[in-house]
């Protein structure tokens, strides 16, 4: 049985990780078929960054076929480029996309039991496809 | 147009007039369902497979059949027609493939 890719979103709010989680849930079916795990705010639940929220993060969500991190922009950039060196793993990669937008294109991807490569790509188109 | 129990029904082979030999398929099929993140996840899995390029039409945009947020922004919905077209190597079966998921899409 394939596992699938775990996403990580990392946020400077909590609740914006939280809300986000919960709509890949509902619309892109993650869940259990595609983990998926919030790392937003700080460990005291106020507006900004955490390492260890995001390499716990990381570590739910991972299930041996690799991890997708979006981040919403600037420190949450760099503290998860920070986590990601200190772990220096090539299966668990940060993407460059818009957080909700990568979010959603990711999960549906993992939902669909899609690989790693498949997963950031998707992610990363995010990018350039206009909403309407 | 009422969808077709045999999914290959209505398959038009159409070679395109620029590339020389190239075969272009295209399908019709009306949706059972919302053009929404799990069929579109399902195209995009079956175009990521073919060598034919996928693109759905719907109305006056398109989306190739690899983006899924390209898709979902189609915004089809139940009951619309999409347009399923592949041009290049098995482009009969990718077509086909493409139809099965839209047309069984929940």
């Amino acid at each position: 049985m394939v596992q699938p890719v775990g996403i990580v979103l990392v946020s400077h709010s909590g609740q914006l990780a939280a809300g986000l989680r919960d709509l890949l849930l509902q619309i892109a079916g993650a869940g259990d078929g595609a983990p998926v795990e919030a790392a937003g705010g700080t460990a005291d639940g106020r507006l900004g960054t955490s390492d260890a929220r995001i390499r716990a993060a990381i570590k739910a969500v991972d299930r041996g076929a690799g991890v997708v991190v979006l981040t919403d922009l600037g420190s949450a950039v760099l503290t998860a480029k920070a986590v990601l060196a200190e772990e220096a793993r090539e299966d668990v990669v940060l993407v460059d996309a818009p957080l909700v937008e990568g979010a959603v294109a990711a999960a549906v991807l993992a939902a669909a039991g899609a690989d790693l490569d498949a997963v950031t790509a998707a992610a990363r188109e995010a990018r350039d496809v206009p909403k309407f | 147009m009422s969808p077709s129990s045999d999914p290959t029904a209505g398959l038009e082979f159409r070679p395109t007039a620029p590339a020389a030999g190239e075969v272009v398929c295209e399908m019709a099929v009306e949706l059972p369902a919302d053009l929404h993140a799990r069929p579109a996840g399902q195209v995009v899995r079956v175009a990521a497979g073919v060598e034919a390029a996928v693109e759905i039409r719907h109305g006056d945009k398109s989306a190739p059949g690899r983006s899924v947020l390209a898709l979902m922004a189609l915004g089809a919905v139940a009951g619309d027609v999409v347009v399923v077209k592949a041009s290049g190597p098995g482009a009969a079966s990718a077509v086909a493939e493409v139809a099965a998921v839209l047309a069984a899409a929940a």
